[in-house]
């Protein structure tokens, strides 16, 4: 067999299977299109007779939408902008030496990195209402991500640092830059793009966080739009193509930007979680 | 005065600062949590005394009425399924995908990090489509085993006691081979290829060259990738609460869900805390392997 025919069957094939495991997504997409009765039509069908755009604004408008989102992205915004500002420089100094404590610091990095969030909301709410911090739920939340996330921002903007000769910041130094002149002239803007990609990740993830903002945010006004989904789901819901409709609105965007800036977040992501 | 400006502007202060500003963040925020959980799990904590530092203490009766519940050791045995399950999905999934797109052809890396989009995506999310592909009666799931003959009548993935567990499995599953795809063929992708070249010309075979250095080369990447797995399922919620809310009658419930249910629902905050206290050791242990199996990267 020659090379290009080859290489053809072989991606036909693996389009064949990025087709089924992306299948669920797909339906997503096919579900919130349907009407009411052709969403339980038996057999299903694959492609939606009479698309129904007006399921989106009826969601949207009656399930306020917009209020979820903006929500949404005040947390994510809060968090990241914390942890950027708070891992970067934490990132840099991991990176620039090597010695017992620093090795020590790396080793609490990833211990705290591995936390999962539903053992931690106990403490963490308990705690909370003792300082009267709940009075504020969606900084108390921004605060709880921040300590999750931030630990794993740290090992990928480090994996960054780590890739920036040192002798440049040495030539600052002697150049007669300030240490603090140095940092920021020459190494954060050298690692841009690492932190850039990084902060994305955080964004991404801070934008779909779930456990916290169910637990600490009673008030349905200040509520993000992953619990916004939940309380739509009830446990005999029949609305699919509705829920479909509220994730496509929900999911669409974050999509976006993954396959605008695929290339860049997977190496990003490949290089902090095992080099 | 001068000296201390003069040192954050040049010297040691300046990295003193940079690094422990966070860590001083890190310590507040999750190493005081974590003290106080320990602390919480020895005290009885409920809605009353939520506000006051000063609680009963009550030693290790929360430990002792915990395994006392009956439904405590059908979760723990459903968490264990639950995370071998699921590891075991991902892994063999995404090796095969990985070995897959190790050949390499035109597309072929842009293909695969596309399939990282289930990654990505909310977990509340996934799991609402997910629960959808899942129902029992009009769930496409069901549509296409009934089509290819696998089963005759409808499973009811959700509200049938012995396949709810496995309905969360599934959907974790999809979320999590993708990532283990990605850094498997990371860590394929540092095989050198002589040793392939050589091997052909000894004569071994494909499966042969698979088991004699395929593996072995990828034994450590293997072990973190294992350890991630088992911290990434370990942490898995949003899909229990978008599917089965841990129901029905807690068969598909599982520790890290009960803890949060026990603190949120049923307001037994000490005893929330008691469980979670038991399951940070068990993820602090998985920690433990990864450290050790990327040491040598993460130094660098």
């Amino acid at each position: 067999m020659s090379e290009t025919a080859r290489n053809r069957m072989m991606l036909v094939i693996a389009l064949v299977m990025a087709a089924i495991y992306l299948f669920p997504l797909y339906w997503m997409y096919v579900t919130a299109l349907k009407g009411g009765s052709e969403m339980f039509a038996n057999p299903p069908s694959f492609w939606p007779s009479s698309p129904q755009w007006a399921t989106f604004t009826y969601v949207w408008e009656s399930r306020n939408m917009g209020r979820y989102l903006w929500n949404s992205t005040v947390i994510a915004f809060g968090s990241v902008a914390l942890i950027a500002v708070l891992g970067t420089g934490c990132a840099y100094v991991l990176a620039r030496y090597r010695n017992v404590w620093v090795d020590i610091g790396l080793f609490l990095i990833l211990m705290l990195q591995v936390l999962p969030a539903s053992l931690m909301v106990t403490p963490i709410f308990v705690g909370f209402t003792q300082v009267g911090l709940l009075d504020y739920p969606r900084l108390a939340v921004i605060l709880a991500i921040a300590a999750k996330s931030m630990p794993f921002f740290v090992v990928l903007v480090r994996a960054t640092f780590m890739a920036v000769p040192m002798e440049l910041e040495e030539a600052a130094l002697v150049d007669g830059n300030s240490r603090v002149g140095a940092f920021f002239n020459i190494v954060l803007p050298l690692a841009r793009n690492g932190i850039l990609v990084s902060a994305i990740l955080i964004f991404m993830q801070a934008f779909g966080e779930f456990v916290y903002s169910k637990s600490m945010i009673q008030d349905v006004s200040l509520q993000p739009a992953s619990v916004g989904l939940n309380s739509f789901m009830g446990p005999n819901t029949s609305e699919w193509n509705n829920i479909m409709a509220y994730a496509t609105m929900y999911v669409t965007p974050i999509l976006a930007i993954f396959v605008l800036l695929q290339r860049r977040i997977v190496s990003g992501l490949t290089s902090g979680a095992l080099k | 005065m001068r000296r201390m400006i003069s040192s954050v502007r040049d010297g040691r202060g300046f990295d003193l600062m940079l690094v422990g500003v966070p860590f001083a963040f890190l310590f507040a925020l999750a190493g005081l949590p974590l003290i106080y959980n320990i602390l919480m799990s020895f005290q009885e904590v409920d809605m009353f005394s939520l506000g006051s530092f000063i609680r009963p203490f009550v030693g290790f009766d929360n430990y002792a009425a915990l395994f006392r519940q009956p439904e405590t050791w059908p979760i723990l045995t459903n968490t264990l399924v639950f995370v071998v399950g699921s590891i075991a999905g991902q892994f063999a999934i995404g090796f095969g995908l990985a070995l897959f797109f190790w050949t390499s052809f035109p597309g072929a890396s842009w293909l695969r990090g596309l399939f990282l989009v289930s990654w990505v995506m909310p977990g509340l999310v996934v799991g609402a489509i997910w629960n959808w592909i899942l129902s029992g009666d009009f769930g496409v799931l069901n549509f296409l085993l009934r089509e290819s003959g696998l089963i005759d009548g409808n499973i009811f993935w959700r509200s049938d006691p012995n396949f709810s567990l496995w309905a969360v499995i599934i959907a974790n599953i999809w979320l999590g081979t993708s990532f283990n795809m990605i850094l498997l063929s990371v860590g394929l992708s540092a095989i050198p290829g002589d040793l392939y070249e050589a091997a052909e010309m000894d004569g071994a075979n494909a499966w042969q060259r698979f088991w004699t250095i395929t593996l072995p080369m990828m034994r450590s990447t293997i072990g973190a990738i294992i350890a991630l797995g088992l911290i990434f399922t370990l942490q898995q919620f949003d899909l229990f609460a978008a599917i089965t809310d841990g129901g029905p009658n807690n068969s598909s419930n599982v520790a890290q869900y009960w803890a949060w249910d026990l603190s949120f629902r049923q307001y037994d905050f000490g005893r929330g805390a008691t469980i979670s206290v038991i399951m940070t050791v068990f993820v602090m242990f998985a920690a433990l392997v990864y450290v050790r199996s990327t040491r040598h990267e993460v130094r660098g």
